[in-house]
């Protein structure tokens, strides 16, 4: 997911002027010296000054990575596993009310070691015997009241 | 003093703590075996079992794990090439180097007794420094303590990163999320967006372990599958010839411990920055400054004694002031802040026994280190051959549930896996993702601090100059920024930068 320092400066000083623009309604202090809005301030103008350095930066070195390997993305392993586990951990998050943890949680462990080529024998115990031992220590043994959902226990 | 330690022992010896020490050991062994896996990591996974645990035995918890996991991490930087924290990058080169001409049981040995008594050094330090510093402490207000909170977040931006700008952008992202909710001055939402979640500003624990863990484990995805040829290593025979090397390095043990801790109490920077300027001091002052980098013991022993060193010296500022020397203390203050527990001077008058406890753990853990540490070094096949595609599924599950176990909350879950995503993006585009952390825990100092004094000298800036330690401190915070004009410190940050 590198891209390039040009972009990553300029969206950095988007933020800042965001930063700045959400603070001009805040109230001042007595005689007018600013109040909350001040830190915020300050941090926004930084951000968009250290910003425009980078994407500087990024522009005298001729930055441009580059819209090709953007292309190439979803070949690239490590952003396509990555995106399992925000997928996965997005529909556990769905799912886990109305599933519970031992079964959402078991579902999560099981996608993601099958999309990393664990066999799928091995992958669903330990996805089914792992995802027990954190319910244990953590529902049983730490009291933590984690989802129930379609099972009891 | 002896009836706290008398008191701080009785604490220890109880068998909860002493099991905590056990299991923290074994787990910061583990997690700084592994490649890809940080003792920041380790210490963010640790949160959420803090929080069912009393003060004590959290705080025994991360000085054991980080002690370990700090040394565990050149385990690898000898058998594989790959350091298992970022402390033991200075020095992976030579190790492997080493092992290559069979000599890894050199090479573990003196990593485990160099981390043992770099570790001892730092304790010292911190015993001695902690109390005295305490006593000038109870004298600072908030004009010192704002100038404190400045040169914390200036050493880590210019001193502790090699990457200037981008630590710098990171070090604003984590400033700017301690500003939003309620504000100290007039208690006006800001960037709440009308939600209520949001009052109470970002919780600190899911956004650690967002940052630190969701996002090591997206990171190590791509070589879930790799595995890596490891260098055989006979355990037992890892102390022989040791003491002659030892000996004959003596003046660059006592040396790097120092340099070590130094760096530590300088806050924002780690172990693994320790490393790197222990390593360019060595090499500055070696008879034999050529064979660096390609196989030499002696910047084994000063980086490898530096790190642990480190370790204790960031307790000092976090202990006295309550501003973190690195992550893992930025960590630390987050869990005494979640216990109710303020870190600063008071603590010492108030609750020594919590104090002289952090001693202690440290002392006990560096002692413990030789045993587990062994055996660690024994079973360090095994621990390199764990199944990283079974590994990082089972990290991503703690994550997830560490995260809501703290308020029982799935809105924390999403916010970490936010956090989680933000931070591997960052890190993938070179931007650091410690800075932010510290950011979060300095920014509410920096701004309390800044407002009350403005307020009470009524907006008249030239005050922050006008007492002693105040000046001194703002004098040190501009001598920071003017680190890019000398040129030998900019000599390590490329090196680094170049083999990261």
């Amino acid at each position: 997911m590198k891209i390039s320092d040009t972009v990553v400066g300029a969206s950095f000083v988007a933020a800042g002027a965001l930063i700045v623009t959400g603070t001009l309604g805040y109230p001042t202090l007595d005689g007018g010296h600013p109040g909350p809005a001040l830190f915020p301030r300050i941090l926004g103008t930084l951000m968009v000054a250290l910003g425009a350095g980078l994407a500087l930066q990024g522009i005298r070195t001729r930055d441009a990575t580059q819209a090709v390997e953007w292309r190439r993305l979803h070949r690239n392993v490590g952003v396509v596993n990555a995106l399992f586990v925000l997928g996965g951990v997005l529909a556990y998050l769905g799912l886990v009310e109305r599933l519970g943890f031992l079964i959402s949680g078991t579902l999560l462990l099981f996608l993601l070691m099958w999309r990393l080529r664990v066999p799928l024998l091995r992958a669903l115990v330990v996805a089914i015997v792992f995802n027990a031992t954190v319910h244990f220590l953590f529902a049983k043994i730490l009291r933590v009241p984690l989802p129930l959902g379609l099972l009891w226990w | 003093m002896i009836e706290h330690v008398g008191q701080a022992l009785a604490l220890l010896a109880s068998w909860k703590v002493l099991l905590t020490i056990a299991i923290c050991s074994v787990y910061g062994l583990f997690v700084g075996a592994i490649p890809g896996l940080t003792a920041t990591m380790a210490a963010a996974l640790l949160v959420p079992f803090t929080f069912f645990m009393d003060p004590l035995s959290s705080l025994v918890a991360i000085v054991t794990m980080s002690a370990m996991a700090i040394f565990a991490g050149d385990i690898p930087a000898a058998l594989v090439r790959i350091p298992g924290t970022p402390s033991s990058a200075a020095y992976t080169d030579d190790s492997y180097e080493l092992t290559k001409q069979g000599k890894a049981e050199l090479v573990l040995g003196v990593d485990l007794v160099t981390s043992a008594i770099g570790g001892l050094m730092g304790a010292v330090v911190l015993m001695v420094a902690a109390p005295l510093l305490a006593e000038v402490a109870l004298r600072f207000t908030s004009f010192e303590y704002f100038w404190l909170a400045a040169l914390g977040l200036s050493a880590t931006v210019m001193i502790a990163s090699s990457v200037p700008l981008k630590a710098g952008l990171a070090l604003l992202v984590g400033l700017f999320f301690s500003t939003i909710g309620v504000d100290i001055t007039l208690g006006y939402p800001r960037f709440t967006f009308g939600t209520i979640e949001l009052l109470n500003g970002v919780d600190f624990i899911p956004a650690m372990i967002g940052l630190f863990g969701v996002s090591e484990v997206l990171r190590n995805m791509g070589s879930a599958t790799l595995s890596f040829p490891i260098a055989p290593v006979k355990a037992e025979t890892i102390f022989r010839g040791l003491a002659q090397t030892l000996w004959r390095y003596k003046a660059n043990m006592a040396r790097a411990g120092l340099i070590g801790t130094f760096i530590g109490i300088l806050p924002g920077a780690g172990a693994d920055i320790a490393a790197w300027i222990a390593y360019a001091v060595a090499r500055r002052f070696s008879r034999e400054p050529e064979k660096f980098g390609k196989g030499a013991i002696e910047p084994i022993v000063d980086a490898g004694t530096a790190n642990n060193a480190c370790l204790a010296g960031d307790w000092v500022p976090a202990l006295v002031f309550g501003i973190p020397g690195d992550s893992i203390t930025a960590i630390v203050i987050g869990i005494l802040f979640m216990k109710g527990l303020r870190p600063g001077p008071m603590v010492f008058e108030q609750q020594p026994q919590l104090v002289y406890a952090v001693y202690l753990s440290f002392i006990v853990a560096n002692l413990l280190m030789i045993p587990f540490g062994y055996a660690a070094i024994k079973a360090s096949g095994a621990m390199l051959r764990v199944p990283r595609n079974i590994l990082m599924p089972a990290i991503l599950m703690f994550c997830v549930v560490g995260a809501f176990a703290i308020n029982n909350s799935l809105a924390d879950v999403g916010m970490m896996l936010a956090m989680g995503v933000f931070g591997y993006f960052l890190e993938a585009n070179g931007i650091p993702v410690a800075p932010i952390v510290l950011g979060m825990v300095l920014g509410p100092i920096l701004e309390q601090n800044f407002m009350v004094s403005m307020i009470k000298t009524e907006w008249d800036l030239t005050q922050f100059f006008r007492r002693p330690v105040a000046l001194v401190l703002g004098g040190l915070t501009i001598l920071v920024w003017l680190t890019p004009l000398y040129p030998w410190l900019a000599g390590w940050g490329r090196r680094r930068a170049r083999l990261s």
